[in-house]
């Protein structure tokens, strides 16, 4: 618990670290100090993640604040990956931006960082599932950036295509993800509550979620001029994605009836 | 509309008709059950299923309007149609159990079917086997998840510490009697440290509102902080009675059945200043709860404590007379007799001193082929994961 209290003291270089090498990004030969700025962020960070496991005796997964660490972790991560094999200049900057607001409303908006862990949740299955999805979540959410610099910035074909095709590799990536997040979800809830799918309020988002992607990948495969269309499907998609992740909390018709929303 | 080759327009207004003729049915032969569909009727639909996707994609070389079930057009759409529905089950509004989902479902059920056959027609091991996994793999797992479905059997068990039952009641709540018995040796249940937090005395809030914050004793003596207050627990008693005085009630060690947890704090406001002590206890079905008022407004209580891990030892009979030991627990289920047995639940009114456990017993006989699809899901997704780089078209030595 005292370990949130250091949250700052990890957190705010780290962020730091990462506008840094997104800034080197856009020098010419920057690329390598981009890199090790980037990588000197997420080591910090991870040392960080890994004391809190610790000092929790469970993996910190539980609350919502907690997968916003993940978050805050993976998104940069995406971004260093895309950019070291795609070497796209902004992509750095928009990923840092990104997982700074959420270290931002974990550091303004702490939630309470209970200890305790129900039954359920104490099974090997737990970290790999919400690993992979805040995975799926990261990469999706750098997709959802390329569709929206695709969808307001100048419109020129090349790039165009280039962008679009970011989009496509970071979706795959990502629906592989989520999907491999899903059915670990399915095989964990088998052994957890007795059926693997019970269209559950998170359930059933998870699957619209799922099944928005796969419009997006099999739009593009059938229809690739049409780049526009297949970028707002992209957006449309994340909108989905954010209910699934914590809409669900908040919808009334979840209220009570979800056995994932651990009320507080 | 409907001038060969289809597209998306011609999709819209199957899935559409599809929707109608459901809302339709809906209203003539009311809300669609699945459990309705056991053995052997479920294998009939399957069977009916894979010949209409059969003659479908045997009609396909010869005519044209049966190639385009196999399109991507026929997919996005019927996909979009699911999407939509699952949307509206999300906002809160009884979707998936109805005749227009079923329907739309069972179309999207051909539609990747045929594109499975399609594909399969002339296969090419390094080029479709990523395809094949995903594609044969979620046809499978959704065909067999919902037919299997009417299958499906869950039952739940109450049975009382040293008695053996054989019966358990379904969702409709009739008492169904079953191939094997379960006798409970004992129940035990680990819970975590106490907890410490602030409520409202006039309201019973718990404080701060909106995000309240508690604090779990791991230690004792120990001192803590919470909201505004300063704690200093002196003692701990994991196992107390209460003891009424006549102007008072104080706790003392108590190691018997029905023994609830108490502790005795000193209470001291941070800025005025202001302390209070006293023993705070949650309390169960045999002793009162007790809290320290701190206060005119706040109040410190020990809430409920909370469950770490419970589990049942149990002995399970079969109906040949044969009979094994084991312990169920949470995420830990029996396999038995084709059975899995599930802890579910216990005496919550008694917590800890819980006389009886309560089980969930599930019997799915299409749970391996749903798992094969799962698994062959899995593989895909790999192939999806490698397949990210091959999209890229451009020389990346060009950039910078
Ligand atoms: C597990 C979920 C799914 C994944 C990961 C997935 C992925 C893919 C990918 C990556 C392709 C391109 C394959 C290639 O060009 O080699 C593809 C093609 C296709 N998919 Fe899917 N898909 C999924 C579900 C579905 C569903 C539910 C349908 C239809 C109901 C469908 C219909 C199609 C069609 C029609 C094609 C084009 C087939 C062809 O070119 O032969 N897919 N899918």
């Amino acid at each position: 618990m005292t370990d949130w209290l250091l949250f700052p003291y990890f957190a705010l270089p780290a962020g730091l670290c990462w506008f840094v090498g997104a800034g080197f990004a856009f020098k010419t030969n920057g690329f390598r100090r981009a890199i090790f700025f980037t990588a000197l962020g997420l080591c910090l960070f991870c040392v960080f993640m890994v004391g809190l496991w610790i000092s929790l005796e469970r993996p910190p997964m539980r609350t919502m604040g907690e997968t916003r660490l993940w978050y805050s972790f993976f998104l940069p991560a995406a971004g260093l990956v895309t950019y070291i094999s795609r070497r796209f200049k902004w992509i750095l900057s928009f990923t840092a931006l990104l997982s700074f607001v959420f270290v931002c409303i974990n550091l303004f908006k702490p939630e309470i960082h209970d200890k305790t862990l129900m039954p359920a949740l104490q099974s090997p299955w737990f970290a790999p599932h919400v690993i992979v999805y805040m995975l799926a979540y990261a990469t999706l959410g750098a997709a959802t950036i390329a569709a929206v610099y695709l969808l307001v910035g100048k419109k020129k074909r090349t790039t165009d295509e280039e962008t679009i095709s970011l989009c496509d590799s970071l979706t795959y990536v990502g629906t592989a993800f989520m999907t491999v997040g899903m059915l670990f979800g399915a095989l964990w809830a088998k052994e957890a509550w007795g059926h693997y799918w019970s269209w559950d309020p998170k359930e059933t988002w998870a699957a619209a979620t799922w099944t928005a992607y796969l419009i997006y990948i099999h739009f593009r495969k059938s229809q690739p001029k049409r780049r526009s269309t297949a970028a707002l499907i992209l957006v449309g998609s994340f909108l989905l994605l954010q209910i699934c992740w914590y809409g669900v909390n908040y919808l009334p018709s979840a209220r009570g009836r979800s056995v994932h929303v651990y009320g507080q | 509309m409907w001038i060969l080759p289809w597209g998306y327009r011609e999709g819209w207004t199957i899935c559409t008709g599809l929707t109608l003729t459901g809302l339709a049915m809906q209203n003539f032969v009311g809300e669609f059950d699945v459990a309705a569909m056991p053995y052997p009727v479920n294998v009939a639909a399957c069977a009916i299923l894979a010949v209409v996707a059969v003659t479908v994609h045997a009609l396909s070389r010869k005519y044209v309007v049966f190639r385009w079930f196999s399109s991507p057009q026929a997919s996005i759409t019927a996909l979009a149609f699911v999407l939509f529905m699952s949307v509206i089950e999300g906002l809160g509004v009884a979707t998936i159990n109805s005749w227009a989902f079923t329907l739309v479902f069972a179309y999207l059920l051909l539609v990747l079917a045929a594109v499975v056959m399609r594909r399969l027609r002339k296969p090419k091991l390094k080029r479709d086997a990523g395809f094949v996994f995903s594609h044969a793999g979620l046809l499978l797992a959704l065909v067999a998840a919902s037919l299997g479905s009417g299958d499906l059997q869950r039952l739940r068990m109450t049975v009382a510490r040293d008695a053996a039952e054989w019966r358990a009641a379904n969702e409709r709540n009739e008492l169904v009697e079953l191939p094997l018995a379960i006798e409970l040796k004992s129940f035990d249940i680990d819970e975590y440290p106490p907890e410490l937090m602030l409520i409202d005395n006039e309201t019973g809030e718990t404080l701060p509102r909106g995000k309240p914050t508690n604090v779990l004793i791991e230690a004792c003596p120990t001192v803590l902080s919470l909201s505004d207050w300063e704690i200093e627990v002196v003692r701990y008693l994991p196992a107390a009675a209460s003891v009424m005085t006549k102007d008072t009630a104080f706790f003392t060690e108590f190691l018997s059945e029905g023994a609830t947890s108490a502790l005795f704090a000193k209470a001291r406001h941070k800025t005025t200043g202001v302390s209070s002590e006293g023993w705070v206890s949650c309390g169960n079905h045999v002793f009162p709860y007790r809290s320290l008022r701190l206060s005119d407004d706040e109040s410190l209580i020990m809430p409920p404590r909370k469950p770490k891990r419970f589990a049942s030892e149990v002995r399970v009979y079969s109906k040949e007379g044969e009979s094994r030991e084991s312990v169920i627990e949470v995420n830990r289920p029996l396999k038995y007799e084709g059975w899995k047995i599930y802890q579910l639940s216990y005496d919550e009114s008694r917590g800890k001193w819980s006389h009886t456990s309560v089980f969930e017993l599930v019997r799915d006989p299409w749970l391996p082929a749903v798992y094969a699809g799962i698994f062959m899901m899995l593989v895909g997704a790999i192939f999806l994961f490698l397949s990210s780089t091959e999209n890229q078209t451009y020389n990346k030595k060009n950039k910078e």
